[in-house]
Parts: structure tokens; C-alpha cells; sequence
């Protein structure tokens, strides 16, 4: 079997949004939506503070719930772990944002483009019409993740299938890979550290998973 | 997948970014259908480029840069004659052959003129942005200045006060560091003071930083606020604005005072530093009255000696009685003593630094004494002192502790007493230039630029050469050559290419106003023409409002524009370049650079064109020939193309020649591919030669460079050279012989910049002197209870990105980009909840944002992330953000030495209601 | 998402859900009133009430409350899709439901048959049970997910169908008795959604939730117990022990006991709807030093 997961290492990130905006080339998500962005957090009180830069996006749950409430089956939970929304059958009826504990989702009902109305060039040649009024989220690029089927290629090793912020990522905070395969860069980076998932007790089985410290 | 057509085709265009002064970085442009529509890594680099080939979130606006809507698409010439920022330009478009007649006329005008005015000063003069970069996309321009002659660099844009300043000028002083970077893959230990390497450092310290900090590393961030690099820190301590020497001063008085000399690195002292030179009673070398080299005590022979005597065995410490030496003091005056003490420089330091306790610094820096003593003691522990590394098959000594400083701490007052003092950290424990030290990446006011190893030449005293601006009395330049002054003013930044960029250049702002009353050299003047490109002093000065004033009185100036913005506002000629991804150019990378580009690779990248030039804007080496041939300066245009002017290597050396036909016009592939051959044939040392066309495909050429290379210290050691720390003879000697030259020519408006010339600083009150201007303007000290200090944020730093809306979207993200950070209990104590509209008031005026509250800042301290405050800049005029730019002053009385300022201001703050927010 | 102005801390702590605006809560409100009274009419029906006017103004409360959704969602005309998911999506069967309900109830009304009438009782008490489920499922807010969330919203349905009743009581149940058994069982209708709502409310902060969500309840507590339940509680005693103005007092109980029912879903679908936010178990080892503690910004309670 093969589970793709992202590894997130906490301690590399510096909270620089390279992957946001990447993520927004490569999916061309129209403003103020990201799939995928970088929290900064701070904690504490002066002189006592820390501050954390933590990566989310859609988590590709084990369960989840977002395709559990799906009334249409447009969200669909992947054998190979990608949890994919079909635009064409997705009615954007909320239920799916509303379920996911990870505010990963959203949906745009007005057609917004980055200066207005009117499209720039890159944004003409790539407005999906398909994508307004509909949910959408993180895919894992999931166009990518099918070329490696047809390429061989392996997704977390070759950038031409892996994931666009994972290749951005100019902190190497971020891997990607086949969980199932031992081997993987992910697996052997889970494996020496320690990490969490996020919101674990809600029994989700988040897919992306966060490294904190050595073992 | 986003796209809803079948691409008829799909290409991925390698390229570079060099928005800021942390790159050049690789990256591909993806082109759909010709359109350019995603940056992604170029992987091609992965092995070579030290981030791996990636780039950071800047390069992600290029897209979005390329057609945003709001850029200049044709040529276009003012048509009201009055300037000002309520005067609307009235720009109508004009033709190419329009727009260039108009300019070369008005050069040729100047020519016919002559070079230089009544004054002295370059009739032309030319701004460009951020650390060289502009030079890294203005293709072959610089082959057309080099070919015009005298230019005026001195107007700028933020230069002495935005970058590193007092760095590049003492770092490449004592040891060839135009900037200083810890050595990050080896480093175990890093006192950060203000450094912002996370931000501002580009891909490659990010990726450094973020291995070091997986292996285990340890860095503490020594700043006012919680910085992207303090949250990435292992630990935050928040001094107070302004301390930092008295707190890198108590570090030393650890290292030398409690500590001893027997924990420091004893050999490196004696044999790499002037530690053993003996300091006579007058507070000069005593030096070998014959020779009139320094003496240092042999404890072989027992007695005095010229420092490079051979065999002689130095002796770091002590006080010893030399007879018969005499000292030198400014203009050659010669003091002889029969018998005199002669205490090392070493001893002297230590006596000097005794008062400078921990417990003396944390009423100062607001610093517990036990955090300074750790610190200084962890450091001391992690230099490991005896310890050694092999790298390339060269047993090196490994000094893992690096002290690193950032912007506001390197520059204006203090920042002289914080880079000695970090250089000093470095030498008592041999981590100067040495494997996991502190060492310096580049130079640029020394030559070469690409190897500063080479460099290093043997100057006086057992020194390196240094090329100072003279301040003897015949050589002295009493008529300033630029409107900065930097020759007459300013002797470490000598006189080389980068030099007058670097000089003091907020005077040449003030003096176009006024200039002190005691002024005795002719009085500055406006240039006939102004050139600017990638830069906007409007906003990226200081006390910005009146500084557009003074840009409105320039009668011509041309701006090589992308988007209408405060500056271009007042041109009379806006010429559009193709930007980023429709040109073509080739740069060299590789070697050591800014910041932390540190490779083990040198070599050669190109910029081309991944989609066409949209409108009517041209090539920028289009351009420069245009400009070259309509001035009549087209054979030495193409001369200095030959030389190399134009980047890579030049056309013509040892085993090639693909040098231009300097009577003929060339087009702009034709040379390129010149420099692309030669590039490749210099690199190769022949081996390889490579045209135009491979470079389009493959994008880069480099060959393999021993990581050795990034050491100083073995090089010193080579030569037999020491570097000139502790003791500042020669700094106190050219500021005792300035200060008579100004004298004599009756000049003393800048003895307060000559109290800087001191061979070991002293502790002054560095923040009083923020009060005192206040009180100085006629304003109240008191009024202005707050610091305000700006910060730089990697979304924005340099990236001449303000219209860019994905930069604006995701910036929003990051702590700080939607308005003021203020400590919030301080803000409760105002009465201001997160979100407020707030005023920040300096004694020069007030600047409005949003209430961002937080804890990461000191309770004294209002932090403004980048220079906002537009007016004109399309996008960026709507975004209600603050500046510290347009309330900080321009104050003789805040310029250091160097020429430089501080980015910071004294301020009261408020809420205010959002529609006076304006 | 709308591109509301940001203040620091709205990245990562709860924030309001703006997806589902009124129209998404009228549906909870119209939709779970009227599958609530269709279940008492049916109920009532066995006594021999005429029910006709009540089971109209069931379905008209869950037809309305449809259209409502059915102008919320993204792609109306592709609303069929809706009934895909029936395996383990609540919005499915309560979509599902919807026919059944509407098919039995112009049945019921057409034949008189009170096997019509009894099954659309059941098919609304099932809408209203099909509702509480959905938002339960919702794991991104935590106010819904809570388990003491589900039998809340039903109950507050059921509690205002039974109000409804009460007010149409005077009109379509002449006997006292009858009038005083429809007092009755919402008076106890209405204990238990008393009860049950301070049993969620106090696990809530027991177990901790999104101060938003802790807010915004705790803001109507007071209220929502004087007025919305204690109010109309002793107005159908009045009722019950039948007393003179019975009938005035049983239609103002059930009014107010239905208000009160709206004013609470309308809160907990809108106002309350905090999402879960991020946390973090430990922030990161930045280089040496230890890991930090564990955070949860933007929660109250626990």
C-alpha cells in the first residue's frame, strides 16, 4: 500500500511564506485564498516569549470527516491518502468546511482576480471556472502524485512530482513521501525524530505530520 | 491542473533571482503558451548552489511583476514643468527615438559643457538601489557609465542607513568583510545582535541556519524585539535600543578581565594579531627609531625588537621598559623617548575593558549581569580553543563561536564600538577567519571582488595594505570630487567603485539644503541629470517628506521605471526596461558573497528572456547602446564591454578573444554571447566554451572551488600578516591628521564625527544621543518616550515589490505587515487594543498604522516591519502602513564617523480615530 | 473567506465560521421547529385532532428552511447531488428525509389517513434528529461536536414543536384536557432543554472550547433562561393547572418558548460557531535548549 504523509520539521521553519506563495503559483488560487500557509505564533508573556512558525494546509486525514459529511462523494478519500475534491459535483454547500478542524477548506463565489476585475495574463490562462462556488483545498498536487503513475517517478524524491511547496522550501522544513515505504525519506525522518499530528485526539489521522525535536 | 486549456506547449526557462543582496539565487520560470505563469526551484542547482537551488518568497512575485497592469509600458516625458507631490507629472507616452533624442541631447549638452561643474562635482549623477543589485538587471549600463566618466554616486537611497555600513567599512579594514557572516555549517555558538539573517539573509543562510539549528547549534538573539531570527533562536534577550556596545563590551571584560588570557587562543594573539605591539606612553606604537617599525618584547632575547623580527618569540602581555623607540603621531610627527613603558596592546585592552563589567552593563543595557557572564563564558566554551578541522587536506584550527550584527547596531553611533568589539570576540578566541568562526564573505572596496583572498596584500606595519582616502596634508582632497564628500570625510572608505556609494550619503541630501555655517569648500550643487533605476529614496530615506522637496529641485531626471512611485513622481523621462523574466543578461555567482553565500562552486548564470517584453519596454543593453551610440560614446562603450564592464569575465584575455568590434553597434544577443564564451573560456581556463544558445538551455556554468577559500586567517598566515586588533593606532593617527585638516581649513562641523578616531573605544551615552537632538531641535526629550525601530521583512526587503499583490497577501501572514508592533502592555496602558489606528510621533512628524500587539517587543519599543508610507506606488499607496522613514531626521548631529545613521527614533504614540489616519 | 481585516491572533486562535450565514441557520431553525411540530401533530393526532393546518405549517417551517439552503449553496442547480452520500452523510439523509416527509405529509393531507399523519411525524422527528446530526459531525467546530451538542439541538426542536402546539392548542384542541396534556408535555419539553442546555453549557467549559464559543453562549444564558424558558414554563403552568386566560397563556408560552428555541440555534449556528483553531503539543527545539509548552490559543474553559 502506499499512505503519502508530509513530515513538517518545527525546527527549520523560519515562517517565511516561500511555500504560501508558491503553493499560489502552482494552483493558481485566486486572492486571499491559501491552501496552504504558515501560522506565527506567539506564546508567552515578555521577556518570556517564544514565537513558532507553523505550516498548515490540508492534512489528508486517515478520516476525514470532511468526506464523511460530503453529501456529493466530491470529497473522496484516495487509496493512495490523498483526500481529492471532484469540482464537477461538488455542490458548495459548506459542510465539508465546517467539518474540518483544520480551517483547510474554502470556497470563493466571486470571480477575483489579483489587481480586480480583470485577469493578468498568467491568470488568464489558468482561470478554472470550475473552482468558483465550489469547495477547495491543499491537493498534495495532486496532478503531480498521478504523473509519478505514469512516469515511475517518486513522489518526495523527483520534484517533478512532488509537491510545490515541498520543492520551495527553502528551509528544507518540509519532505514528502510513501509512509508504507520504509525507505522513504519521510519514513526515515519520522523515524529519528519526534512529532506529533495535529489535533490528535479528534481522530482524524492527519496525514501531515510535525517534527519537534530529535529523538 | 489549474489551467482550463489544453497548453499547446510548456517550458521551464532557467534564470536567476537577485532581488536582494542575499542572492543570486537559481529558479526556472515556467511558460505556458508563452506565458509566464509559476517560479519553481532550478534542481539542476541542487549540488551546487548553497540552497539548494531554490528561491525565496520574493522571486514568487515575478509573475505578477511581469504583467501587472499598473507598469510603465512605453517611454514617457513629463509635461508639467512644476515638480512636487501635489503637482501631477502629467507623463504622456512618447516614442523610443523621442525619448532617447531628448536624453542624449541633454548629455551631450553636458559634455559640451564639461564633465564636472564650477564646483567640482560630476554634472551626472546616478542612484541605484539595494547593494549593487540593480547592476544584476541593468545589462550592459555599466559598460556606459564606465564609458562616460565622472558620475556623482552620493544621492541615496538609504545607503549607510538601511544596510550594514560601519561593517562593510571596518570589516573589509580588519578583515576584507564587506559583510560578516558566522561560519553557520560549523558553528556551535552564535550571539546574534540584531542580526535578522532569517529575514534578510536570503535561501541560503536560511538553509544554513536551519541545518546548524538541527545539528544542534546554539544562538542567542541579542535584540529590542522577537524577530523572525529570535523566534528561530534558542534564546531572546531584549536590550535596550542602542546598548549593544556596553553589552559586547561586558562580553569582553569576561573573556579578558575574568577569564584571562590563558583561556584565550594565546597563539593567535601573539602570532595573528598586534596583541604583542608594545604602546608607549602617549597612547602611539613605540616603534624602532631606525625603521620606524612597531616593537614588540621578545621574551627570547629579552628586549624590544622591530615586530618582524625573525625568530623573535612575542609576548602578548606585560608592561616592559623599552629605551631608545620613538612614536609616530599624525602628519609624521615624531616623538623620541630615551626610556618608556611599553605595555602590549593586549595589557592595554585588558586594563581598559576592567571597568566594563557585566554588572556595570545591565543598568545600561537593561541586560541581567549573570545573562551577560553566561553568554560570554558559553561562548568562550564552545570555541573549543585548540581544537582542529581538515578541510581539502589542510588542518585548520576550528573555532566554532561566531558573533554576527545587524542593521541599527551597524550603523550610525555605536556601530564602530560593536564591529570592534565583534571583531575583538573573534580574535581573543581564534575564531577570526578561521572554520566556524566569524568571517567576512566579500569585498567590495578592495579588489578583487570575486576573491577576496587575493586581496590581502602586505601593507605597513605588518598589516594589510590598506587604500584609505588621504588626509595627509598634501594629498588631503579639500575640494569634494562628489556631493557625499566620502574622500574629504571619510578615510577607511577609500576611493574604488563602491566607495562613493558608500560614503556619508544623507549629507548630500542635507547640504543640498543647507550646509554648516562654518563650511569652507564650494557649495554643492544640483547634477544636470539625475539617472535612477530600482530605487525610491522617497520612501527608502529618511525624513522622506522633505527630502521630495528636495528631489523636485533636480531640473532632469531620468528613471529607468517599472511602475510610476514617489521618486519617478519628479522625472522628467520615465524609460521602461524589460524586467525580470524578458532580458537578457549574465552575472557571475559563486565564490563568497554578501551575507551568506558561501559556495564551493564559482561560475556564471544567465537572466533571459522566459517570455517577451510586454509593451514597448526594451532591453536594458538595447537601451545602453542606444544611449552610447546617440552620445558618441559607442567605441568606449564597446571598449569597457571588452574589459568586461558588462559582467562575466572580459571578452579578451590569455587563450580566447571574443572581444566586440568597437566601432560597430552590436545587438544584444550578439553581446551576450560574447560574455557567455568568454565566461565559459576564462572559467574552463579554456576547456570549455560555451555559447548563448547552451546557456539558454542549461542556464548556469560553474566549476568546483575549495571551501578553504572561505578562510581568511590562512592566507594572513601565509604572508606573515596580523590583524590590526585590539589596538586602533592607525584609526586614532588618520583621525588626529583629518581633524587638522579640517582645522585648518577652518572647518569644525564635524569634530564630533572625529571623537570616533579612537584606538580603544570608550562607552558613551550611544542612546542620549537620540534625547539630546530632540532637545537640540527645540523639542522635549520627554514628549518622546519611546524608541521606534524598523525591521526588515523577507517578503519585502529590497524587492522593489510593493505593487506586487501576492506579496502583499502573503506578507499579511507574517507578524508585523499589517502595522506597528507594540508591546501589549504597554498598549493597554495607552488604551490601544490590536487593531487600533495609532499615530507614532517623532519631533519631525507622524506616521499611521494599525495597533499590532505582541509580547516578543520590549515595553519601550515600537518596531515597523520594512518602508511603507507610499503615496504614488500603485497597490502600495492603498495600504495605510506606517513608515519610521518619514519621521526620522536627517541629523548631522546622528551621523557617526563613517557617515552613517541608525534606523531609529525617538517617539510618542496614540490611538487616533481612522479617519485622521491619513 | 472573506478577506476581513486581520488582527495578529485571528491566524491561528477560533475564529467565527463565515460560511454558513442566516440562510444556513434558518434552515436549523425553520427546519428543526417543523419537523418538531409535524412529530407532536402526529402525536396530537392520536387524540383525534384535526392536524391539517399544523402538518401545512411543518412542512411549509422545513420548506422554507430548505430554500433557504438552497440559495446558501455554491452550485444550486446542482443540489441533486446532495442525495450521493448516504452511507455516512447526515446532510444526505436529512436531504433524503425531506421527500418523505413532504411525500406522507400531502398524503396525509389529501387522504386523512392517519397512517400518513403518523408517518410524517416520524419522518420529521427524523429531520429534526437528521439536523443535530449534521452539525454534530461537524468536527471544525467545536461547539457542534460536542457530544452534549446533539441531543441539545433535537431537543430544542422537539421543544419548539410542542410550543407550536401549544399555541395552536386554543384553536384545534377544544377539550381542557387535551389543551392541558399539550401544556404538559411542553412544559416538559422545555425542562428538558433547560436541562440540557446547562448540561452542554457546563461541559463546554469543563472540557474547554473556544472562547468565542464560550462567549457567545454565555452571553444568552441568563436570558435564554428567564425569559426563554422560565417565562413560557410558567405561562404553560398556567396552562396546565387551568387557570382563567389559560388559552391567551398558552399561546404566548409557545411563542416565546419557540423564540427563545430560534434565538439559541440562531446563536449557536452563527455567533458561536468558533472553529477549532490550532495548537500545538510542543513548540519546537530551536537549535539547543528544551521543547516548549504546549499551547492552545484561544481556548477557554477546561
Amino acid at each position: 500500500m502506499t499512505r503519502y504523509v508530509m513530515a513538517i520539521d518545527l525546527r527549520r521553519c523560519v515562517g517565511c511564506q516561500t511555500c504560501t506563495a508558491a503553493c499560489k503559483n502552482a494552483n493558481a488560487t485566486p486572492p486571499g485564498v491559501q491552501w496552504r500557509r504558515v501560522l506565527d505564533l506567539e506564546t508567552g508573556e515578555f521577556p518570556d516569549v517564544r514565537r513558532s512558525f507553523v505550516p498548515v494546509a490540508c492534512m489528508h486525514c486517515d478520516e476525514p470527516p470532511c468526506e464523511e459529511v460530503c453529501p456529493t462523494k466530491a470529497t473522496t478519500k484516495r487509496p493512495d491518502g490523498l483526500v481529492a475534491i471532484d469540482y464537477d459535483t461538488c455542490i458548495g454547500c459548506a459542510n465539508c468546511v465546517m467539518a474540518c478542524p483544520y480551517e483547510a477548506r474554502s470556497i470563493v463565489h466571486d470571480v477575483k482576480f489579483a489587481y480586480g476585475d480583470k485577469p493578468i495574463k498568467s491568470e488568464e490562462v489558468r482561470f478554472d471556472p470550475a473552482r468558483i462556488a465550489v469547495s477547495m483545498k491543499c491537493t498534495f498536487c495532486i496532478d503531480r502524485i498521478d504523473l509519478a503513475a505514469k512516469t515511475g517517478q517518486v513522489p518526495g524524491r523527483d520534484p517533478d512530482v512532488t509537491p510545490a511547496c515541498v520543492n520551495s522550501c527553502i528551509s528544507g522544513a518540509m519532505a514528502f513521501g510513501d509512509l508504507d515505504d520504509p525507505d522513504s525519506k519521510v519514513s526515515r525522518l519520522l523515524a529519528e525524530t519526534q512529532h506529533f499530528r495535529m489535533h490528535e485526539e479528534l481522530g482524524t489521522g492527519p496525514g501531515v505530520y510535525y517534527i519537534w525535536d530529535k529523538k | 491542473m489549474s489551467s482550463t486549456t489544453n497548453p499547446q506547449s510548456v517550458r521551464k526557462v532557467p534564470t536567476y533571482c537577485y532581488n536582494c543582496v542575499a542572492g543570486p539565487d537559481f529558479m526556472n520560470v515556467k511558460v505556458v503558451d508563452g506565458v509566464a505563469t509559476e517560479i519553481e526551484p532550478n534542481f539542476a542547482a541542487e549540488d551546487i548552489h548553497p540552497a539548494r537551488g531554490r528561491v525565496c518568497v520574493k522571486a514568487y512575485g515575478l509573475v505578477q511583476k511581469t504583467y501587472n497592469p499598473h507598469r510603465v509600458l512605453q517611454p514617457m516625458k513629463r509635461t508639467n514643468p512644476k515638480k512636487g507631490r501635489k503637482e501631477d507629472p502629467g507623463f504622456v507616452p512618447i516614442s523610443w527615438d523621442e525619448a532617447l533624442d531628448l536624453v542624449s541631447a541633454k548629455l551631450t549638452s553636458v559634455r559640451a559643457k564639461g564633465l564636472v561643474d564650477d564646483s567640482g562635482l560630476p554634472r551626472v549623477a546616478a542612484t541605484f538601489g539595494h547593494g549593487g543589485t540593480p547592476g544584476m538587471y541593468m545589462g550592459s549600463l555599466p559598460a556606459f557609465l564606465a564609458a562616460w566618466g565622472p558620475i556623482d554616486y552620493s544621492f541615496g537611497s538609504g545607503q549607510g542607513v538601511k544596510c550594514v555600513h560601519s561593517e562593510h567599512l571596518y570589516g573589509e579594514f580588519w578583515h576584507r568583510g564587506f559583510t560578516v557572516a558566522a561560519d553557520t555549517p560549523l558553528a556551535r555558538y552564535v550571539i546574534s545582535i540584531g542580526s535578522n539573517v532569517e529575514a534578510s539573509g536570503g535561501p541560503c543562510a536560511v538553509t544554513r541556519h536551519a541545518d546548524a539549528r538541527v545539528r544542534g547549534y546554539k544562538r542567542v538573539q541579542v535584540e529590542p524585539h522577537l524577530s523572525v531570527t529570535g523566534a528561530c533562536s534558542a534564546e531572546w534577550v531584549p536590550i535596550r535600543p542602542k546598548t549593544d556596545p556596553a553589552f559586547m563590551f561586558a562580553l569582553i571584560h569576561v573573556l579578558v578581565c575574568e577569564q584571562g588570557l590563558d583561556k584565550l587562543d594565546v597563539a593567535f594573539l601573539r602570532d595573528r594579531s598586534s596583541s604583542p605591539y608594545l604602546v608607549g606612553p602617549d597612547g602611539l606604537y613605540l616603534r624602532d627609531a631606525e625603521s620606524g617599525k612597531p616593537l614588540l618584547w621578545d621574551e627570547r632575547s629579552g628586549r624590544a625588537v622591530p615586530f618582524d623580527t625573525e625568530g623573535a618569540v612575542p609576548a602578548v602581555a606585560g608592561h616592559f621598559r623599552v629605551e631608545g623607540a620613538i612614536s609616530i603621531d599624525a602628519d609624521d610627527a615624531r616623538q623620541q623617548f630615551d626610556v618608556a613603558e611599553g605595555i602590549t596592546a593586549y595589557t592595554k585592552l585588558v586594563e581598559h575593558m576592567a571597568k566594563y563589567t557585566p554588572e556595570w552593563a545591565e543598568s545600561i543595557c537593561d541586560v541581567p549581569a549573570a545573562t551577560i557572564r553566561r553568554i560570554a563564558n558559553e561562548y568562550l566554551e564552545n570555541a573549543s580553543i585548540g581544537e582542529t578541522i581538515e578541510i581539502d587536506g589542510q588542518t585548520l584550527p576550528l573555532r566554532p563561536v561566531a558573533v554576527t550584527l545587524g542593521k541599527s547596531v551597524n550603523n550610525g553611533w555605536g556601530a564602530f564600538e560593536c564591529c570592534w568589539a565583534r571583531t575583538l570576540l573573534a580574535t581573543l578566541v581564534g575564531a577570526l577567519e578561521n572554520p566556524g568562526g566569524t568571517l567576512g564573505t566579500t569585498v567590495r572596496l578592495n579588489r578583487p571582488h570575486d576573491n577576496r583572498l587575493l586581496s590581502v596584500k602586505a601593507g605597513e606595519d605588518g598589516f594589510m595594505a590598506q587604500y584609505f582616502n588621504p588626509t595627509d596634508k598634501e594629498h588631503w582632497v579639500a575640494k569634494p570630487t562628489g556631493r557625499n564628500i566620502h574622500r574629504t570625510l571619510v578615510p577607511i572608505v577609500g576611493n574604488t567603485a563602491w566607495s562613493q556609494a558608500l560614503g556619508p550619503t544623507q549629507l548630500a541630501w542635507m547640504f543640498q539644503r543647507e550646509v554648516p555655517s562654518d563650511w569652507n569648500m564650494p557649495l554643492p550643487t544640483l547634477p544636470d541629470v539625475w539617472f535612477i533605476y530600482r530605487t525610491n529614496p522617497a520612501i527608502s530615506f529618511w525624513d522622506t517628506r522633505t527630502l521630495v522637496e528636495e528631489i523636485a529641485k533636480f531640473p532632469f531626471t531620468v528613471s529607468f521605471a517599472y511602475t510610476l512611485d514617489e521618486t519617478n513622481w519628479m522625472a522628467d523621462l520615465l524609460l521602461p526596461e524589460a524586467t525580470d523574466l524578458e532580458s537578457l543578461q549574465m552575472i557571475k555567482v559563486g565564490g563568497t558573497k554578501f551575507v551568506e553565500q558561501f559556495w564551493e562552486h564559482r561560475g556564471v548564470v544567465l537572466r533571459q528572456p522566459a517570455v517577451e517584453a510586454q509593451g514597448d519596454t526594451r532591453d536594458f543593453t538595447w537601451i545602453s547602446t542606444q544611449l552610447a551610440k546617440r552620445t558618441g560614446l559607442l567605441e568606449a562603450y564597446n571598449n569597457a564591454l571588452n574589459r568586461g564592464a558588462g559582467g562575466g569575465a572580459p571578452l579578451k584575455a590569455d587563450g580566447y578573444d571574443y572581444s566586440l568590434d568597437a566601432s560597430k553597434e552590436h545587438g544584444v544577443e550578439e553581446i551576450w554571447d560574447a560574455v557567455c564564451r568568454a565566461s565559459s573560456a576564462s572559467l574552463s581556463e579554456g576547456r570549455e566554451v560555451h555559447d548563448l544558445e547552451w546557456f539558454k538551455e542549461h542556464g548556469f556554468y560553474t566549476v568546483p572551488m575549495s571551501k578553504t577559500e572561505w578562510y581568511l586567517s590562512p592566507t594572513l598566515e601565509k604572508q606573515g600578516l596580523r590583524y590590526e586588533m585590539p589596538y586602533q593606532e592607525r584609526l586614532l593617527r588618520i583621525g588626529r591628521e583629518l581633524g587638522n585638516r579640517l582645522h585648518e581649513h577652518k572647518m569644525h562641523w564635524w569634530d564630533e564625527q572625529l571623537s570616533e578616531y579612537a584606538a580603544l573605544p570608550e562607552w558613551h551615552d550611544v542612546p542620549g544621543r537620540w534625547t539630546q537632538q530632540i532637545a537640540n531641535a527645540g523639542g522635549k526629550p520627554e514628549d518622546f518616550p519611546l524608541w521606534l525601530l524598523a525591521t526588515k521583512s523577507m517578503q519585502y526587503h529590497t524587492g522593489g515589490n510593493a505593487s506586487i499583490a501576492l506579496m502583499r497577501e502573503v506578507a499579511q501572514n507574517v507578524r508585523g505587515h499589517t502595522g506597528v508592533i507594540i508591546n501589549a502592555k504597554t498598549a493597554k496602558s495607552l488604551g490601544i487594543s490590536d487593531g487600533d489606528r495609532i499615530e507614532v510621533r517623532s519631533h519631525i512628524g507622524a506616521t499611521y498604522g494599525d495597533a499590532v500587539l505582541a509580547q516578543g517587543v520590549r515595553p519601550d519599543t515600537l518596531v515597523i516591519l520594512g518602508q511603507f508610507d507610499h503615496w504614488a506606488t500603485p497597490v502600495a499607496k492603498d495600504f495605510g502602513m506606517p513608515s519610521l522613514n518619514t519621521i526620522a531626521p536627517m541629523s548631522m548631529e546622528l551621523t557617526d564617523a563613517t557617515g552613517s545613521g541608525s534606523d531609529i527614533v525617538r517617539v510618542a504614540v496614540r490611538k487616533v480615530e481612522r479617519k485622521e489616519a491619513v | 473567506m472573506k478577506a476581513a481585516k486581520i488582527r495578529s491572533g485571528d491566524r491561528f486562535s477560533p475564529h467565527q465560521q463565515h460560511n454558513w450565514d442566516w440562510r444556513a441557520a434558518s434552515n436549523f431553525i425553520a427546519g428543526g421547529t417543523g419537523g418538531g411540530l409535524l412529530a407532536f401533530a402526529a402525536f396530537a393526532s392520536l387524540w383525534g385532532t384535526d392536524v391539517r393546518a399544523l402538518l401545512v405549517a411543518g412542512m411549509a417551517l422545513i420548506g422554507i428552511g430548505l430554500t433557504c439552503v438552497w440559495f446558501e449553496i455554491g452550485k444550486p442547480w446542482r443540489a441533486l447531488n446532495v442525495y450521493r452520500h448516504l452511507a455516512t452523510s447526515w446532510m444526505t439523509r436529512e436531504a433524503a428525509v425531506a421527500p418523505f416527509v413532504f411525500g406522507s405529509g400531502v398524503l396525509a393531507l389529501a387522504t386523512g389517513q392517519s397512517l400518513f399523519v403518523l408517518l410524517t411525524g416520524i419522518f420529521g422527528a427524523c429531520f429534526v434528529y437528521a439536523q443535530a446530526r449534521i452539525l454534530a459531525a461537524d468536527k471544525g467546530i467545536p461547539a457542534w461536536r460536542h457530544p452534549r451538542c446533539m441531543p441539545l439541538v433535537a431537543a430544542t426542536g422537539f421543544a419548539e414543536g410542542a410550543s407550536l402546539l401549544a399555541v395552536a392548542a386554543p384553536f384545534v384542541i377544544p377539550q381542557v384536557a387535551g389543551q392541558i396534556a399539550v401544556a404538559t408535555a411542553a412544559l416538559v419539553l422545555l425542562l428538558l432543554r433547560v436541562l440540557l442546555w446547562r448540561n452542554y453549557l457546563r461541559s463546554l467549559r469543563s472540557d474547554g472550547a473556544p472562547e468565542g464559543s464560550l462567549r457567545a453562549l454565555s452571553a444568552i444564558d441568563g436570558q435564554f433562561l428567564k425569559y426563554g424558558n422560565l417565562l413560557p414554563a410558567i405561562l404553560l403552568l398556567v396552562g396546565v393547572i387551568g387557570a382563567p386566560l389559560a388559552s391567551p397563556a398558552l399561546i404566548l408560552a409557545g411563542l416565546i418558548a419557540v423564540a427563545s428555541g430560534w434565538w439559541f440555534k440562531y446563536t449557536l449556528v452563527r455567533r458561536a460557531a468558533y472553529t477549532q483553531g490550532f495548537a500545538i503539543p510542543h513548540l519546537p527545539v530551536r537549535g539547543r535548549g528544551p521543547a516548549g509548552p504546549a499551547v492552545k490559543p484561544g481556548w477557554g474553559g477546561a
